[in-house]
């Protein structure tokens, strides 16, 4: 994930070159490394070494995002009367365990799941959200947002406290979330791209592209092709009508190597999100015509999640999401978000660093990704109670 | 080769040129920007990618995330988890439809856009960022809710030590000053000195007590919920 950032510091480099070159080359090299993570590391590693632990501090913030409440003054006064660190922490760490056994945390995790799916307050809207919620409220596995077949479209009440089971309707294929009757209306667009966006930036955490090669590839363009995939593998204008192999402004192929691989599962739902037997997404054409898996991909290729990660269906795409190390870090890094108060991870570049959560993520997977210990984990880990 | 890889993907993903088309165009890539379709072009590309200037401004300040990321941010309090705050501290008619014009409630029922409330319909999550429109608002709100909260606090069974029938808080005392258990019920985190210490200057410092523990709880309130 450092990866975006370098990507856009040497975009403000390379705008600043032009804008303030002089002619005196020995003038310029006082700000190596500053801002990506590179260099003065002691003076952060100083500030994060010199916090305290402050559980009533914590408690506060915990209460107000898994309850949506302030904490009672008893509640307070308890964790400020333990005599000792341990002892707060005891309490600081019973009382999380209350919050997160209460009605209102259904609601708190109905609410951080509308927020991280950009959709809801309608009953088709919100049962994607919900089932998340429910994943959480009854710490399941985080992996069944890909992979559930049934009760993966629960309904929620009008205070957000109380879930109900149930199935989604529609013939289509059924994996967790991403085959979502909802998410599918509200990420409607021509060649369901935008579905895609949607699946990549919210479960994968980062902005397409997303496959990029070491050793670039020229194909006759300003810049060099970066993918990973052959850059052949996805149609030009020899076999489809968008050509996704130009090259005469930005190269299409560095995102849409991806894209066009992915793109056609989703492609069968239309603008209401009911899936359909056929392709039942426009074209951005004259006349807006339905797409063609032609359009997408020739007809030597496959579907695919990744290079080398065939997925021939959704429940396939699903199954291979769950897999994939990046999938079930990017849900670790939201929580984490979520709990020390960060905007999002992807719009706003608030990332990570693999290093900030190695152990919360080895004990996601360990534990079989259940969402309730998770967010505990995160909730009482050190980088919380410190300030 | 590297810097070479990390300017193409910039190129590409701040979609500084035109978007794929349906026909091999040839010529210079067009403005800074134009990433919209038009006849030549067949897609409109989002371009609202974070401005690199905003970022590298944001790492200048805060530091890099392999720090930022170990630290708290300061988030705003979420527009329904305000109201329940507001509701929680003895504020009436949150959420009400015929809130008194101007009250704390009115500003609050009314300050949904102000204070970035999601709006899913148009894919627009809740924008938890401190904006000066949002902050403005809450501070009026707080300012509004004042002396409902005043009056209020000593009959919240969520300020009482000892459960329901145990010992109420109060903000002030007799002679005016300020209360520690008001305090720390109104803010969710023990007082301190230097909250009594404010609390107290800037009711001795207004015209009348009235008016000072009025802006003493407003500026208690803001400090405590600018962030969350």
């Amino acid at each position: 994930m450092m990866n975006r950032i370098s990507i856009l510091l040497v975009a403000a480099t390379s705008f600043a070159v032009p804008a303030c070159t002089s002619n005196d080359p020995g003038t310029g090299g006082d700000d190596t490394g500053s801002g990506s993570g590179s260099g003065s590391g002691d003076q952060w590693d100083q500030i994060l070494g010199s916090r305290e632990y402050d559980y009533n501090a914590a408690l506060k913030t915990a209460a107000l995002r898994l309850t949506g409440d302030l904490p009672t003054m008893d509640e307070v006064v308890a964790i400020q009367n333990a005599p000792d660190l341990a002892a707060k922490k005891l309490a600081y760490e019973t009382k999380i365990r209350d919050y997160m056994a209460r009605p209102t945390f259904t609601r708190q995790m109905m609410l951080f799941w509308r927020d991280t799916f950009k959709m809801g307050e309608t009953a088709e809207m919100d049962a994607a959200p919900a089932f998340a919620a429910q994943l959480a409220v009854q710490n399941r596995s985080y992996l069944e947002l890909f992979t559930a077949t049934t009760g993966n479209c629960p309904t929620i009440d009008a205070g957000l406290t109380t879930i109900t089971d149930a199935n989604c309707v529609g013939t289509g294929p059924q994996a967790g979330v991403i085959t979502n009757t909802g998410a599918m209306k509200q990420f409607f667009s021509n060649f369901a791209f935008r579905r895609v966006r949607w699946v990549q930036e919210t479960f994968d955490c980062a902005k397409f592209p997303v496959e990029i090669s070491p050793t670039p590839t020229d194909v006759g363009g300003a810049a060099p092709y970066i993918g990973v995939w052959p850059f052949q593998s996805i149609s030009g204008l020899s076999t489809g009508r968008v050509n996704f192999q130009d090259v005469s402004a930005v190269v299409c192929a560095n995102c849409h190597q991806s894209l066009n691989h992915i793109a056609p599962l989703f492609a069968n739902y239309d603008i209401m999100g009911v899936y359909k037997p056929t392709i039942a997404v426009p074209t951005p054409l004259d006349n807006s015509p339905l797409a063609q898996l032609t359009d997408y991909l020739p007809p030597t290729e496959t579907t695919a999640w990744r290079y080398q990660k065939p997925a021939a269906d959704l429940t396939g795409l699903g199954a291979v999401m769950a897999q994939d190390p990046a999938v079930q870090t990017c849900g670790v890094a939201r929580i984490w978000n979520w709990a020390l108060g960060k905007t999002d991870i992807v719009d706003a570049l608030q990332e990570v660093p693999t290093a900030t959560i190695e152990t919360q993520v080895a004990n996601f997977a360990a534990n079989g990704f259940k969402m309730k210990d998770l967010i505990y984990a995160v909730y009482t880990a050190d980088d919380f109670v410190k300030f | 080769m590297k810097s070479a890889i990390k300017l193409t993907i910039l190129v590409a993903s701040l979609g500084l040129a035109s978007a794929c088309t349906d026909d091999s165009v040839d010529g210079a890539p067009p403005p800074s920007g134009s990433t919209s379709g038009g006849e030549d072009t067949t897609f409109d590309h989002m371009n609202d990618g974070i401005s690199p200037w905003d970022l590298l401004d944001r790492l200048q300040k805060e530091g890099p995330p392999s720090f930022t990321s170990h630290m708290h941010s300061c988030s705003k309090v979420r527009y329904m988890t305000l109201g329940r705050v507001l509701t929680s501290l003895g504020v009436t008619q949150i959420g009400a439809a015929n809130a008194p014009a101007l009250s704390a409630a009115d500003l609050y029922n009314n300050g949904d856009n102000a204070m970035g409330a999601p709006n899913y319909a148009n894919r627009i999550r809740e924008n938890i960022g401190i904006s000066t429109s949002g902050a403005s608002r809450e501070f009026d709100i707080f300012a509004a809710a004042a002396p409902q909260i005043i009056a209020a606090i000593p009959t919240l069974d969520r300020c009482k030590t000892g459960g329901a029938t145990g010992a109420p808080a109060s903000l002030f005392n007799a002679q005016g000053q300020c209360e520690a258990s008001g305090i720390t019920c109104l803010i969710g985190v023990p007082a301190e000195a230097a909250h009594l210490e404010l609390c107290n200057i800037t009711v001795t410092s207004a015209s009348t007590p009235a008016v000072g523990q009025r802006l003493a709880v407003a500026a208690l309130l803001a400090a405590a919920y600018t962030c969350e």
